[in-house]
């Protein structure tokens, strides 16, 4: 392994508002009103920027330089890779949240294991000091808080989640999906590298990149805002309706990673999810992956392993763990069979 | 009249067909740009399409605000902000959604030199 190279690990936060008024009528935006100028700002203390965005009537997605956002109306994600200071994120945005007329509700912060822990900064040198980062900037209203590093049998894969809510349960019927697979197939890998000097912009090899690799199949109904990293590494926002997708891929050998998250509805088919994660794994033919289900219902994880174990990946651990207000996460870890 | 090299805002059909009729005759390429008020990604598109209007005159920018405009909207199947939908001589040539620089930058380029030659 590499001793130092990108950090294709995630970090993830969602936050969830609410609004002095009680009605969220169609007119009201919510989070969406935060001028372009402030958004900037969050992202400049994160360290990344805006490299494409598309909105529809339900919310906006933004393909950063390291990741993703997403804006609904009462609700904000930021995925962010590399060494971004993604927690950093936090005190401006609740600053203009409390602007918009908006009062934070929960809190949601997820990684998994990263593959060059010291190359991080503060404050994401350790999950101890992320959380104590994250309680420090949290108001007291938050008080159900619950912080658990939840372990598979690699050391190389645990699943980090702190959750706080301003109360104990939450009916939803909202799941999150997030995958993420190391040691991807070198030929499949290669396929996000550009080839040097042959001139094509960001956006426009991207685009390549999506067809040629299979992921524009993932979510067939989906519009993709794609983007080509020079020399190497993708980005990809898919949205569909009120729903979206997101692909990140580091394909350096050494410490090659991609990332497949979505989010969906416990009433969906759970074929659904199960064709797309068959697609995500043929795309990258990773030696190894974890999924990681945040839901109230118990469909949606055993759709995951049944989903896999046919292209050959085996289950090797299983962990739950129950959060206030944000349901059971499942965090389940596969390899490949030796071929 | 519209002036050269800006971006044309089209708030009713009537300006609309106007401008597209205009342009048929002249094989000119045109641009437009579906936008909302309440779209930031648009917000965020909005001076970089500007900036483009100002350097090719010999293309047409056009903008329709997808609320004030919903008939042109459904007609042309927008359903994400901004799209873009690139026209020569009344037909759709290509199409580009969502706030991207450079892809929007190269498909100009792209249809506007076969409008020269």
């Amino acid at each position: 392994m590499a001793v130092s190279g990108f950090e294709g690990f995630e970090k993830r936060l969602e936050l969830h508002f609410f609004g002095d008024d009680p009605v969220m009528n169609m007119d009201n935006m919510g989070l969406r009103l935060l001028d372009f100028d402030s958004l900037v700002k969050v992202l400049n203390a994160v360290q990344c920027t805006v490299v494409s965005a598309v909105g529809n009537q339900y919310f906006d997605a933004y393909v950063l330089s390291e990741s993703s956002l997403f804006v609904y109306p009462t609700k904000i994600i930021i995925k962010t890779c590399g060494t971004t200071q993604l927690l950093k994120s936090i005190p401006p945005l609740l600053h203009y949240a409390c602007n918009l007329g908006l009062t934070l509700c929960s809190c949601k912060y997820t990684r998994g294991s990263f593959i060059f822990p010291k190359s991080q900064p503060f404050p994401h040198t350790s999950f101890k000091e992320e959380v104590i980062y994250i309680e420090d900037k949290l108001p007291p209203n938050l008080c159900y808080r619950k912080a658990t590093v939840m372990p598979s049998k690699m050391t190389s894969h645990s699943w980090h989640v702190f959750t706080a809510s301003d109360q104990a349960n939450l009916i939803s019927d909202a799941y999150t999906v997030e995958v993420c697979m190391t040691e991807l197939d070198r030929v499949l890998a290669r396929k996000f590298f550009q080839p040097a000097g042959d001139g094509k912009t960001g956006d426009v090899a991207g685009k390549e990149m999506t067809k040629l690799t299979g992921i524009g199949e993932i979510n067939p109904g989906s519009i993709i805002c794609d983007f080509a990293f020079d020399p190497c590494g993708y980005s990809m926002n898919g949205i569909d309706n009120d729903r979206y997708s997101t692909i990140h891929v580091t394909p350096e050998d050494g410490f090659s990673y991609a990332s497949y998250e979505c989010v969906g509805s416990i009433f969906d088919d759970p074929c659904d999810l199960a064709h797309a994660l068959k697609k995500v794994v043929q795309v990258f033919r990773p030696a190894t992956l974890s999924i990681a289900t945040t839901c109230t219902s118990r469909e949606v994880w055993t759709s995951v392993g049944h989903a896999l174990e046919p292209l050959g990946l085996k289950c090797r651990s299983f962990a739950v763990d129950e959060f206030p207000a944000a349901g059971s996460v499942v965090f389940q870890t596969f390899t490949a069979r030796r071929k | 009249m519209a002036e050269e090299g800006q971006v044309i805002a089209c708030h009713t059909v009537e300006v609309w067909k106007e401008q597209l009729e205009k342009e048929k005759e002249s094989k000119k390429l045109i641009v437009v740009d579906f936008t909302a008020s309440w779209c930031p990604p648009c917000r965020f598109i909005a001076p970089i399409l500007a900036e483009f209007a100002k350097k090719m005159p010999h293309v047409t920018f056009l903008k329709v605000d997808v609320d004030e405009l919903t008939t042109v909207a459904e007609e042309w199947e927008v359903e994400a902000m901004p799209t873009f939908i690139f026209l020569k001589e009344g037909k759709l040539v290509d199409k580009v959604i969502g706030a991207k620089k450079e892809e929007l930058q190269q498909s100009i380029e792209k249809h506007a030199v076969v409008a020269a030659a």
